[in-house]
């Protein structure tokens, strides 16, 4: 049999055996759930969300005023007389005595201000809506151009945003100057248009329409103009719908995956699977196809749905690998189903972070393009993103993908699916399985050359973490973060044959060994880097991360020794001094990067 | 139903989470999200809201102001966020695209009480977070015109709204309802719908490693075993809540009554736990279940929170202090319905068993 018919014929089956448990008994309960879900959700819509009701209480001394604000739910209103009211201002968290607030000096009291100063905002402008003369109401109209500027990575200080110059006196320009036409004084739409927009503007409910905007936006009549409170700069958690809408599903549907690879485990089930004369690559992607092919018809009948390009599907299809591939490895080392929950709970919110927050910047920030999820606002938004985009935001999903199903696929026999052992020696066991015996060097060179992009999605994780605390706070967080990530991942390879094969450690194939995960690391980190990330690696973050990269022999001989250190004490204190190697290795590698980058600052 | 072998079971599932050592992770998960919350914090309502950004720079914003003569002009130079440079369009927008100026203002010759409304063109960068705080600050001076605007053409108006002075108001405060009234009450709830997956898989565990036949050999029923497994799940809650409440805390997030929200969360929670032990107990496998279960879950989590009062507004409200009798008639109610689906679990494990012991 050809490898292709037997993962055709696997597929069948796993695809058989999940559907066919699951139609028997969840369907009808599945439907009844999903009807009730629907009605759920109109009654939801109709009531509202009850989930801030009566945070603030405010008193007010007049019926009408009280009306006003008794609409918001957010507040109780307590009606009094102007006297009493005042007397009691410790009893609220806003008066409002003769058309005057006075809020208590607290963050809620602020806070409080805050929503009711939104609220009337939003009363008087309702009352302007209807005014006849509707430029009187509204006399100042902004219209809002956005001029493109590629963003500027390798001035120094860029990071958190870029600063204007400081010097005295008007500043004169380098460059050409284009002639910009004079715009014109009158705004080209009728009155009634204007009128009609802002009723439906304000008759939106922005809290949800928010979100819809995100997934189709709109393209209002009045064009690029809007009033001096429509003025706001893009909202930083809209982008969280995409979570819920594209991502949840895919990683519901990796669960499944999840639990049939835990299945084949239990009670060594697994076995009759791998008696069959089939490759074992073929069996895990024939398992992994049908699952794979769900993914994507999920992910293309919510993009019809939402009736957005096509190309959306582009960025998700690395998201889904990278899913699968984490799908398979957890299943695989879980021993138990609490501990399967476990890690399935944790990875998912690392990865849904990691998707999600570069994505909060997606129109502020080029940072943003390391989470395919931008790509999928770009491509909302209409906005183009080129093929080197796609590339740098989803390299990294599709190299780590691959590296997880290779280590899967090398340990996909009986010795390892069916052991009983600890979670750590467990990973180490893998790791082992990668590892040949007879050729420790090549294989300690490949193993750190292939830690690289999950170095790289760490350390980004970690750029993500602190790339908005306070400038120098940032910078030194990243710097320890970023050393003990490599130092972790150069010392996993040694660490896991020393346990192995303690004999094989003499001083010089130690010596050996190190110099071949040292030189490893270069190449896997040269060689990415150049490749993706060279946008990222020019800011002062990236010295930080990648400052090994200026001449060669320096950063060999940093990882050299790093490594150097941690391999030395575990041969002389044991297991035992791997944490404390660990710590004495970040911290030359710390030193090493602040010499670096103070050097680069000077 | 014996209290002694309820609570051995409920040991028993604790010594296995410890022993496996993964209830580690959803420490570590707390940590990981309590450091997101400060990220919160400090990065995004520094971006969004000038006010806060200026406890840590400020910042002079050097801009440009084209075209004619207006009122505007005064009011940018006034204010203290802006430096302000008169120059020709074509220049001022090289300017910006260079990266040397924040925006450009252009004012066209309308008169303040014309009939036609001023049409101001503001030019900034597309993509840039500068753009975006500029934006807001520009936005403060622009409202202050727009009022100016209005009192001159005021003759014009023929409704008058309510009037209701409000103060300017000083420092950030634009997270706090977020903080408060969505990451607090969904935090704190994390760790009840994270117990009612684990009694799924406790439950359905001894099902499918078939080590129910050891157990039930034991002087303890099946219902005493499920009601232990229940009781190891309900006691992780109070735990994990309140250890989100003193992450808060020390993030700097100030929570009141943490006492009746760790209450509130745990009966709640306890409901939740319950309905996953139910499930469990009927498809005794752990991918129907879950699925089930979390489907399931989205429709409950839905529905209480269309409801006015529901327990995660009473969490919030907790949180803020605002709380009022209503607190107790909620908890009661859900102290009703702990009791009564118990009761109906009391009974279907009762059966499950004998289903067990005859099988």
């Amino acid at each position: 049999m050809s490898a292709g018919r037997d993962i055709a014929t696997i597929a069948r089956w796993e695809g058989k055996k999940s559907f066919s448990m699951l139609s028997r008994d969840v369907l009808p309960i599945a439907v009844i759930l999903f009807v009730l879900l629907i009605i759920v959700t109109g009654f939801a819509a109709q009531s509202g969300l009850h989930i801030q009701d009566g945070m603030y209480r405010i008193g007010v001394d007049n019926p009408q005023v009280a009306a006003l604000f008794a609409s918001d739910a957010r507040f109780t209103v307590y009606e009094s007389d102007a006297a009493s009211l005042t007397a009691n201002r410790g009893a609220y968290d806003l008066i409002i005595v003769n058309g005057q607030a006075y809020a208590s000096p607290t963050d809620k009291g602020k806070s409080a201000l805050n929503t009711l100063e939104r609220d009337y905002t939003k009363y008087v402008n309702g009352v302007y809506t209807g005014e006849n003369d509707l430029f009187a109401a509204y006399p100042l109209w902004i219209d809002a151009q956005t001029v493109k500027s590629e963003l500027n990575f390798t001035a120094p200080g860029n990071g958190q945003f870029v600063p204007a110059p400081s010097v005295r006196g008007p500043p004169v320009p380098q460059g050409p100057v284009e002639n910009v036409p004079t715009p014109s004084p009158t705004l080209g739409v009728t009155k009634d248009e204007l009128r009609q927009e802002l009723v439906t503007l304000s008759s939106q409910n922005t809290q949800v329409s928010r979100y819809t905007d995100v997934l189709s936006p709109q393209q209002s009549a009045m064009g690029t103009f809007v009033t001096p409170d429509q003025l706001s700069p893009p909202l930083p958690f809209d982008s969280i719908i995409l979570v819920f809408v594209f991502i949840f599903p895919l990683y519901f549907t990796s669960q499944f995956f999840m639990m049939s690879i835990m299945n084949e485990r239990i009670e060594r089930k697994g076995e009759v699977l791998l008696s069959l004369p089939v490759k074992t690559s073929s069996i895990i992607i024939g398992k992994m196809l049908p699952y794979f092919l769900s993914m994507l018809a999920i992910c293309a009948a919510i993009t019809i749905y939402i009736r957005a390009s096509p190309l959306i599907l582009l960025p998700l299809i690395p998201i889904i690998f990278f899913f699968l591939a984490n799908a398979l490895i957890i299943g695989m080392l879980a021993r138990s189903f609490k501990e399967l929950s476990f890690i399935s709970i944790f990875f998912s919110t690392v990865a849904t972070s990691y998707l999600f927050f570069p994505s909060i910047f997606a129109n502020v920030h080029v940072i943003s393009l390391i989470s395919p999820l931008t790509l999928i606002v770009l491509t909302l938004q209409g906005t183009a993103w080129t093929a080197a985009d796609f590339v740098y935001s989803t390299a990294l999903f599709w190299l780590t993908g691959a590296v997880l199903f290779y280590i899967a696929a090398r340990n996909f026999n009986e010795e390892r699916l069916f052991s009983e052992k600890k979670f750590l020696p467990r990973m180490r066991e893998f790791l082992a399985g990668i590892i040949q015996y007879r050729h420790p060097y090549a294989s300690l060179f490949l193993l750190a050359a292939f830690s690289i992009p999950f170095v790289f999605m760490a350390q980004m994780m970690g750029l993500v973490l602190f790339f908005n605390l306070p400038m120098p706070l940032s910078l030194v967080l990243l710097l320890i973060l970023a050393a003990f990530i490599e130092e972790a991942a150069k010392a996993a390879g040694i660490y896991t044959l020393f346990m192995q094969h303690p004999e094989f450690f003499s001083w010089k194939h130690l010596a050996g060994a190190c110099a071949a995960t040292a030189i490893g690391f270069l190449v896997g980190e040269k060689f990415l880097l150049f490749a993706t990330l060279a946008e990222i690696t020019e800011s002062v973050f990236g010295s930080v991360l990648f400052s090994s990269l200026g001449v060669l022999w320096m950063p060999l001989l940093l990882h050299f020794a790093c490594i150097l250190m941690v391999a030395s004490s575990l041969k002389v204190w044991g297991r035992k001094a791997l944490v404390p190697g660990l710590l004495a290795a970040t911290a030359l590698h710390c030193c090493y990067n602040l010499y670096l980058i103070l050097g680069w600052l000077r | 139903m014996k209290a002694r072998h309820i609570t051995i079971i409920a040991k028993k599932e604790f010594r296995g989470l410890y022993s496996e050592k993964t209830i580690l992770l959803a420490v570590l998960l707390q940590l990981f999200i309590a450091l997101f919350s400060s990220f919160l914090m400090v990065g995004l309502t520094s971006m969004y809201d000038p006010t806060s950004l200026s406890k840590y720079s400020h910042f002079r914003y050097d801009i440009a102001y084209a075209g004619n003569e207006s009122p505007l002009l005064g009011d940018l130079e006034n204010s203290q966020d802006f430096r302000v440079h008169r120059m020709d369009l074509s220049t001022a927008v090289e300017l910006l695209k260079e990266r040397r100026l924040a925006a450009v203002v252009y004012a066209p010759g309308t008169l303040p009480d014309a009939d036609e409304p001023v049409k101001l063109t503001l030019y900034t960068l597309a993509d840039d977070l500068q753009g975006a705080v500029v934006d807001v600050k520009l936005k403060d001076v622009f409202l202050k015109y727009e009022e100016d605007l209005r009192e001159s053409r005021a003759g014009r108006l023929d409704i008058t709204p309510l009037s209701v002075l409000i103060p300017t108001s000083s420092g950030s405060t634009s997270f706090f309802e977020f903080v408060y009234g969505l990451l607090i009450p969904l935090l704190v709830f994390m760790p009840g719908i994270i117990s009612a997956a684990l009694i799924i898989d406790l439950i359905t565990e001894e099902y499918q490693h078939e080590t129910l036949e050891t157990l039930v050999s034991t002087p303890v029923t099946f219902a005493e075993m499920v009601w232990g497994k229940v009781l190891a799940c309900v006691l992780l809650v109070p735990l994990q809540a309140g250890a989100w409440i003193i992450l808060l805390a020390a993030n700097g997030i100030a929570i009141e009554n943490p006492v009746l929200i760790v209450l509130h969360v745990t009966l709640a929670s306890f409901l939740l736990i319950l309905i996953g032990a139910m499930v469990a107990l009927h498809y005794r496998e752990r991918t129907a279940a879950q699925f089930v279960f979390s489907t399931a879950l989205v429709v409950i989590l839905l529905l209480v929170l269309a409801l006015p009062d529901n327990p995660l507004n009473l969490i919030a409200r907790l949180s803020v202090g605002t709380a009022g009798v209503e607190q107790w008639i909620v908890l009661g109610a859900v102290m009703l319905a702990v009791s009564a689906l118990g009761y109906v679990m009391q009974k279907y494990a009762g059966r499950a068993g004998r289903d067990l012991h005859a099988g």
